[in-house]
């Protein structure tokens, strides 16, 4: 590493960039993925019920909810708290006043389901319940959530693949200058009869020693980054909910530095094939 | 019998034609010299003989295994029972005599104590005792060239290579350098050394391989032949 210094700081600075983006990518994904679960897990069935129903056909209908598979808890949510979760949302104490004094809000079920995969059959079934007129459930926002996630993911891989590349690239330069001031003792230790493993062993550690000290460096940077961002996205975005660094520390450190190893060892193979064939 | 050509030739990349037709047998023991003008095939042959360069025609057999189909262990195996000393000894600049010659033991994975104990008993057989741990750029052109024979020699080779070893020495160090090949000889290894050194040749009367563009144009004992 000694002979080629400059060509060794920019492998270097190059697998920190791309390992500090490709953690990044894989952070960001991690938080949708919490954020989309969180949804999915959050999402409810609300029923609303005609307005000329009975006591008995509340409890007729609660009754019949409750039977159906896959509903864990049913609450009920009458017309006045109906009301308040609503000037609670548009943040204004006197809706019932702009609505002319009558609350037009009918009496509701809000239905919590076992799964996310069971909301969709519950609302099929308890649209057929006798004296409900409306159901709904957050159709189309999780699939959306998980359409972007998707979408990000694709991308993220796609950077992430190019990234490495040419962090692999940058990688095998820098080994192929060590390996081309070296050439004569590679030739003499193979006319000597080194195995080739015994010739590589040298040159694989350079690689993967280039990949975890630019690993190490992505990692304290994201580190650094992730805390603060993570604080101030608290701050501003209630609703989003970010991994604690605690949470995500642990598999971040195995997956850059895996990653910072895996790029060094590759880097270090190609070059070395042509001048182990003497 | 160790070595067989059959119907040997080599031609380069470029279009030069280095060897045609040879054919020889090398056995266990030989003490053999290649000589012939420059350009006359000497290196190129010596070069197919230990595997640096393969074939373009014929066949050159090594314990009755053609070279070109060995496996990778069978090639690392013909290079641990083989030395090679070049023209240009191919030293490491920029380490000690010690580790020149100890560079041999540790590319075939000796322990440490072992090459501690072998290196110094080597370089004193080469008459370069006391001189470990000189820098080989300090040496003079005959004490290179010895660093490079113990380098050969240390891991005991059933053959040994040397391709002009004379070529760039004084007339009384080429003789030491010759009688130290003839006492590893002597001690059972096999010899094959390329030189246009006529005295040496005459003097050591042995078998003697004459090359002439390219082609074999002797096989006698004795002394000189061009």
């Amino acid at each position: 590493m000694r002979g080629n210094s400059w060509m060794t700081v920019a492998a270097i600075l190059t697998i920190t960039i791309s390992l500090f983006l490709c953690t990044f990518f894989w952070l960001i994904i991690a938080n949708l993925n919490a954020n989309a679960n969180k949804v999915e897990e959050d999402v409810r069935v609300m029923a609303y019920l005609d307005f000329d129903l009975t006591q008995r056909d509340y409890r007729n209908i609660e009754t019949q909810i409750k039977f159906i598979s896959g509903v864990k808890n049913v609450e009920f949510v009458s017309k006045d708290q109906g009301l308040e979760s609503l000037e609670g949302r548009f943040n204004d104490s006197n809706l019932l006043a702009t609505l002319g004094g009558k609350n037009p809000l009918p009496d509701s079920f809000s239905i919590t389901a076992a799964g996310a995969d069971d909301v969709k059959p519950i609302y099929d079934a308890v649209k057929k319940i006798d004296g409900i007129y409306e159901a709904t459930y957050g159709a189309g926002t999780v699939e959306r959530l998980f359409a972007l996630t998707d979408t990000l993911r694709q991308a993220g891989l796609a950077v992430m693949i190019l990234l490495c590349v040419a962090a692999v690239v940058l990688i095998a330069l820098s080994i192929r200058l060590t390996i081309l001031a070296r050439k004569k003792e590679i030739m003499v230790m193979k006319w000597c009869g080194a195995t080739d493993a015994f010739v590589r062993w040298p040159f694989f550690l350079e690689g993967m020693m280039l990949g975890v000290l630019g690993a190490l460096l992505a990692l304290g940077l994201e580190m650094l980054l992730y805390s603060q961002a993570a604080a101030y996205i608290s701050a501003t975005v209630s609703f989003v909910q970010i991994l604690p660094l605690s949470q995500v520390w642990g598999s971040a450190t195995v997956f850059t530095l895996g990653a910072g190893l895996l790029l060094g060892a590759i880097g270090s193979v190609i070059p070395l094939a042509r001048f182990l064939k003497v | 019998m160790l070595i067989q050509t059959v119907n040997l030739g080599k031609v380069y990349k470029n279009g030069i034609a280095a060897l045609a037709d040879i054919n020889l047998t090398i056995d266990f023991g030989e003490f053999i010299f290649l000589t012939g003008a420059s350009g006359a095939g000497k290196s190129t042959l010596i070069r197919l003989l230990f595997r640096e360069e393969l074939p373009t025609a014929g066949q050159v057999l090594i314990g009755g295994r053609s070279v070109v189909r060995l496996t990778t262990p069978e090639i690392v195996r013909l290079r641990r029972n083989s030395g090679v000393v070049f023209q240009d000894f191919r030293l490491m600049e920029s380490c000690s005599v010690f580790d020149n010659v100890a560079f041999a033991l540790k590319a075939v994975e000796r322990p440490w104590n072992e090459i501690k104990m072998r290196v110094p008993a080597m370089l004193e057989r080469v008459g370069l005792a006391g001189r470990e741990h000189e820098n080989v750029m300090h040496l003079s052109g005959g004490e290179q060239q010895r660093v490079a024979v113990a380098r050969a020699i240390i891991n005991n080779p059933l053959i040994l290579f040397a391709d002009e070893p004379t070529g760039d020495l004084d007339p009384k160090t080429s003789d030491e350098l010759i009688h130290l090949f003839a006492d590893i000889n002597a001690e059972g290894t096999t010899l094959v050394m390329a030189t246009h050194d006529k005295d040496i040749v005459e003097r050591m009367q042995r078998r003697v391989i004459t090359l002439e563009r390219g082609r074999m144009i002797g096989d006698t004992v004795g002394g000189w032949q061009l």
